[in-house]
């Protein structure tokens, strides 16, 4: 009777994850079209300068920032605004001025502290935001199970601190657990503290420290040169973590000693939106190696493909970035709950051997940029 | 008083001749004759016929996924014992760059051993020339050599030409040569090797009891007003013929026997991932 019911639970679970796939591939390229009841609802701490035509503001709906910038610009074009700054946790990333063609200016260090001091600080600024975040861990190949995968429901939400300075938390509802002995408990999602910060023009800073995803905890750091009109960019992240996780009862951790230092260094091919990026150094587990990406933006997708090499040997797999179906489900002026704006994975040929591995953030700051650079924009705008 | 209705339907018609002789003209004429957007694809997902690739060019940025059902006499890992069932992604990476990830598997009861994910495969295509006024397109087809025990390598090369019929039937022929040898990890286990780029042998696969696409090949599809169509090809080793049809234009269903003699079916269902956000009125 246990078993009969067992299996109907995994029944119902996979039906519903088919259901969910179905839905995301027939409306993959979408990202909520329907133009809400009050059309600047989409977008938080919106504050328009009629003087200099311009708007700064915040959106977390969509995963391509062109599809919000966009639908501002059609819902402000009577009032004249033609230059917008979209901003990343209350940070300016740079300013885009819509004519024939989209115009990308770099805020200088003078400016953005003009710009901050204009534009004081609010939480109030920003709504109470829900997002429904799928996480897939899986394990392919072992002949006992062909499919081991781990599934949860992250119930996540987003509290604003202060300017740059984000508390991500959340609530993690475990669906169904093949791959390791963890408990199907409710549990925290991870929780972590993020500044984000821009130096100047294209340099800009993420600093974390919490309960990260893939059960590590600790401190990170990643810093990153970036000019959105230039090609080249480099970057440095480092981090100290350690393994955390939930048993059915309490919190078990372990010391954080886990050192990952990684550099890298990426080109651009603007007319394609095809980034090269080289990144060396230590990853978890002490593995020293280096890795290839190629990586294109196509639309409100992005699609990876990489080779790595490192001590404990080598591998290449892909990796994706998409919007989930059906963005906004609920918005009220200061509340709003919405499926994710990005669901990313990777795969790797290789398994079992941890061949250059790594645990998520949030947003690693080279994804984020690359999405605010302008070529994959004014690819977008034609 | 009747006519009244008719009216509308009268103009088409004698708009529709226009709209048709212009388009023939601009494909005759070889002005832009355009990457085919969402198309029938083969065994593996690729751009072709039943189990032959084309060197046709897809649209940028054009996302497929689908299944192949390959019945047991014609199966190529579990020839004559099990069906297989093969599941296909197909990205166009770059305007002449295509991915293709195609997986393997056995349908039905298997050996302990024989068991796992399936056979993990990636090829590449790569068009080297386009169509043009009187020249084919040409395609270079190569798999990647990472596979362990891969049953579809494509290393081909092949060329395909548009040939308009009729207003509304459209000839795609397709010859080619498929490689019979092949660099893969032929002699290696997954579980007992952790770096991709070690263990490779030059295979002739021609000495597997079954095997695809070794030597010549080639087929004719016949596309009536790209909703559907006929086909007939030589796989390099058994002529085998099919139809199909695209449903809602981005859904393809298709169905083909194989030497006479057994049922292959497919699906298959593409998106264009290049589509920009709308438009605004800012750009004057």
């Amino acid at each position: 009777m246990k078993r009969g019911g067992e299996r109907m639970r995994r029944a119902i679970q996979y039906g519903w994850w088919a259901l969910l796939g179905l839905y995301g591939l027939l409306a993959m390229p979408h990202e909520s079209d329907a133009q809400p009841r009050n059309g600047l609802q989409p977008f938080e701490n919106l504050s328009v300068d009629s003087a200099q035509h311009r708007v700064s503001y915040e959106q977390r709906l969509y995963r391509n920032p062109m599809t919000g910038l966009l639908k501002l610009a059609a819902l402000l074009e009577k009032q004249g605004i033609n230059e917008f700054v979209p901003l990343v946790q209350g940070i300016p990333i740079a300013s885009y001025r819509l004519d024939n063609t989209l115009t990308t200016t770099r805020l200088s260090r003078q400016e953005r502290r003009a710009w901050a001091n204009a534009h004081p600080f609010s939480g109030r600024a920003y709504k109470f935001d829900i997002r429904l975040q799928p996480e897939f861990i899986a394990q392919f190949g072992y002949r006992e199970r062909t499919v081991e995968s781990k599934t949860n429901l992250l119930v996540q939400s987003q509290l604003y601190v202060s300017r740059g300075l984000v508390l991500n938390w959340g609530v993690l509802v475990p669906l169904i657990n093949h791959l390791d002995n963890q408990a199907l408990n409710v549990r925290l999602a991870p929780t972590f503290l993020n500044q984000f910060l821009a130096l100047g023009g294209s340099d800009f800073l993420s600093l974390s420290a919490g309960l990260f995803y893939n059960d590590q905890y600790g401190i990170n750091g990643q810093y990153r040169h970036a000019d959105l009109n230039g090609n080249w960019s480099y970057g440095l992240e480092a981090s100290l973590t350690g393994f955390y996780y939930y048993p059915e009862n309490g919190f078990y951790h372990r010391a954080m000693k886990t050192v990952m230092v990684l550099a890298d260094v990426a080109y651009r091919f603007p007319r394609q939106d095809v980034t090269l990026k080289a990144s060396g150094g230590q990853f978890l587990f002490n593995d020293q190696g280096v890795r290839f990406d190629l990586i294109r933006q196509l639309g409100n997708v992005e699609v990876g493909f990489y080779a790595t090499k490192t001590g404990n040997g080598g591998t290449g797999g892909f990796s994706f970035a998409i919007p989930i179906p059906p963005g906004r489900i609920v918005q009220t002026p200061h509340v709003r709950v919405r499926s994710s704006e990005e669901f990313r994975w990777e795969y790797a040929y290789s398994r079992g051997y941890n061949i250059g591995t790594r645990y998520r953030l949030g947003y690693q700051l080279d994804a984020l940029l690359r999405q605010y650079h302008h070529s994959y924009l004014q690819n977008q705008y034609r | 008083m009747g006519d009244v209705y008719t009216i509308p339907f009268v103009n088409l018609s004698l708009i529709r001749p226009f709209i048709m002789r212009s388009l023939l003209g601009m494909m005759l004429l070889g002005i832009g004759l355009p990457a085919r957007l969402y198309g029938q694809v083969n065994v593996s997902g690729k751009a072709g016929l039943l189990y032959i690739p084309s060197a046709e060019l897809t649209e940028d940025g054009t996302f497929s996924i689908g299944y192949t059902y390959n019945p047991p006499d014609y199966a190529f890992r579990f020839n004559k014992k099990n069906s297989e069932s093969i599941c296909f992604v197909n990205l166009v990476l770059l305007p002449r760059l295509e991915v293709n990830l195609n997986l393997l598997m056995p349908n039905g009861p298997i050996g302990f051993s024989g068991r796992g994910i399936g056979d993990r495969q990636v090829d590449l295509k790569y068009v080297v020339l386009t169509e043009g006024k009187i020249r084919p397109s040409v395609a270079v087809i190569l798999s990647a050599p990472f596979g362990i025990d891969n049953s579809l390598i494509t290393n081909a090369l092949v060329a395909t030409r548009h040939v308009v019929l009729s207003k509304s039937v459209t000839a795609v022929i397709t010859a080619g040569m498929g490689s019979p040898y092949s660099i893969y990890r032929a002699s290696v286990k997954n579980d007992r090797n952790e770096d991709i780029f070690s263990g490779y042998s030059l295979r002739d696969k021609r000495k597997l009891p079954y095997h695809y696409l070794s030597g010549p090949f080639g087929g004719v599809k016949l596309t009536v007003v790209q909703t559907g169509g006929l086909m007939v090809e030589w796989d390099s080793q058994h002529l085998n013929v099919g139809a199909y049809a695209r449903l809602f234009k981005r859904w393809t269903i298709q169905a083909g026997l194989l030497n006479g003699d057994q049922l292959t079916v497919g699906t298959s269902y593409a998106v264009p991932l290049l589509r920009t956000p709308k438009r605004t009125g800012t750009k004057s």
